[in-house]
């Protein structure tokens, strides 16, 4: 374990462990034996070539994809086939996706109190306050109201935001989140996501935005082909890059 | 013989008796509409179970009811059972006994067949990321069904679900057969009277066309309300709009 932790009083047990994990499709090993830990509060930004398994790796986690085989503990919770377990490790974990996935028949204030009221119980009132209190968060208070199909791109992936956050999850997991956006949404977006940086939350974060990773992240993953080939500071990482293959990848994307 | 195909005196004498008439479709299509919806249900769950033990059942189920013709289902269910002694001794004879039993188990088992794939299109319509962001964020099963599939599936299935009632409405005339005396055979009673032809038989056409058309107006505001989302924003901030729906009570603005 890294001497990072900010606090002695801390946890031991890390916020993330992943040993051995092996995700197969049919005879594609999308996943092929990854061992990672993550702190907590840490942040983690994993990059790599489509198809590399880093969306399955995060997928994993909160038992989107069942790993076949390894061990998977999230905030001390052994990830298991038992249907308990799953939900009580969704609850730690918030996930946002590349294509928002709001639902479209609830206004952004509703996409954010439909999980709170339905998991934790809490009256239409008190989810209400927490949804705009988070829906403020991420800059969109005034289009509480509006319905998915009425907000752009951008508005659309910080409703997505503000609904993870409504659960308080521990740790969040970002897959792609800018990577089907507009290029000139992708800002507003990255800037919410750095401001929860600052905030303490574990965090990985599947994406290509090196200047985001460079900003934000303690610490860089690349995958390929299933494996985690290096990993280090974000400065080390981009700038000296070890292995050929990141280097052949970095080469590509920043063309 | 007059100008108009019609007898305006016969016509109006004949309302009574054509309302009568009229009363007996709607309530068996109102009856096996709710019990065939209600049948369908676990039906499709079955249908849609990866276990084929459930699955095959469901789906042999929809092969031989929606294949069967309605009016040969009919015959079978009011003539047929007759003949087992067991059934004429047991209890369910107070509904085989019956033509309207007969016919609203006939009309039910129709329609329930149809429902199945009606409802089965529109679940499998629901966008997969959806769901997953539903999972994510730890909601039950349970309630990603009721507060997101369901929902979801009702605004893509509603136009094949209001083709489904039109066109079993007008299916119920064959209830005419079994000695029932809905509007199809109160018109043909009065035919069989009076040798007009013309004047019953189009009088209950109008009633039919007046009662889909009723259908229809109705299947089309609950299409705008439940449509709503992709029209404009909340009707929360529009007063004039308050009367269209629940939406309004559901959701207040805190400043």
């Amino acid at each position: 374990m890294s001497a990072r932790a900010h606090a002695p009083d801390l946890a031991p047990e890390p916020a993330i462990l992943l040993e051995q994990v092996v995700k197969r499709y049919g005879a594609h090993r999308a996943l092929a034996g990854v061992d990672l830990q993550v702190r907590r509060g840490e942040r983690l930004v994993i990059c790599g070539p489509s198809g590399s398994g880093k969306s399955t790796l995060i997928r994993c986690i909160n038992a989107l994809e069942r790993h076949d085989a390894g061990r998977i503990v999230v905030n001390g919770i052994a990830l298991t086939n038992d249907e308990g377990t799953v939900q009580d490790i969704r609850q730690e974990v918030g996930m946002v996706f590349q294509h928002f996935n709001l639902f479209p028949h609830l206004t952004a204030l509703e996409n954010c109190m439909l999980a709170p009221r339905l998991n934790r119980g809490l009256s239409k009132a008190q989810a209400e306050k927490l949804a705009m209190a988070h829906l403020e968060r991420v800059h969109l208070a005034d289009q509480a109201r509006k319905y998915p199909a009425r907000l752009s791109g951008g508005q659309q992936q910080r409703v997505a935001i503000a609904r993870a956050l409504c659960m308080e999850p521990r740790i969040l997991l970002f897959d792609e989140p800018t990577s089907a956006l507009d290029p000139e949404m992708v800002k507003e977006v990255l800037g919410v996501i750095e401001e929860l940086a600052a905030s303490g939350v574990t965090m990985i974060c599947v994406t290509h935005e090196m200047g985001f990773a460079r900003r934000v992240a303690d610490r860089c993953v690349f995958m390929d082909r299933g494996e985690i080939v290096e990993e280090g500071d974000a400065a080390g990482f981009f700038e000296a890059p070890e292995s050929e293959r990141l280097r052949h990848f970095l080469a590509q994307i920043l063309r | 013989m007059n100008a108009l195909p019609i007898d305006p005196a016969l016509a109006w004498e004949s309302l009574p008796a054509l309302f009568d008439g009229l009363g007996v479709t709607v309530f068996l299509t109102v009856l096996p509409l709710l019990i065939g919806l209600a049948l369908a249900f676990p039906i499709c769950f079955a249908r849609m179970s990866p276990r084929r033990a459930l699955a095959l059942p469901a789906e042999i189920f929809v092969v031989f009811f929606r294949g069967a013709p309605l009016l040969i289902l009919l015959y079978l269910v009011y003539y047929g059972l007759g003949q087992i002694e067991a059934l004429r001794n047991g209890p369910f004879w107070i509904v085989f006994g019956s033509p309207f039993g007969c016919a609203i188990v006939a009309l039910s088992l129709n329609h329930a067949a149809y429902m199945v794939e009606v409802l089965r299109g529109s679940l499998l319509a629901v966008p997969h990321g959806i769901v997953e962001a539903s999972e994510a964020l730890g909601i039950t099963r349970r309630n990603i069904f009721l507060w997101v599939r369901m929902p979801l599936a009702l605004r893509y299935g509603l136009k094949a679900y209001q083709n489904e009632v039109v066109s079993f409405v007008k299916g119920t005339a064959i209830v005419s057969v079994v000695t029932i005396t809905d509007l199809m055979a109160v018109a043909n009673s009065i035919f069989e009277q009076t040798y007009d032809p013309f004047t019953p038989i189009l009088c209950a056409a109008a009633f039919y066309w007046a009662f889909v058309n009723l259908i229809r107006v109705g299947f089309t505001f609950w299409g705008r309300w439940l449509g709503r989302h992709t029209a404009e924003d909340a009707p929360v901030a529009l007063p004039g709009r308050q009367g269209l729906g629940g939406l309004a009570g559901r959701v207040k603005v805190t400043p």
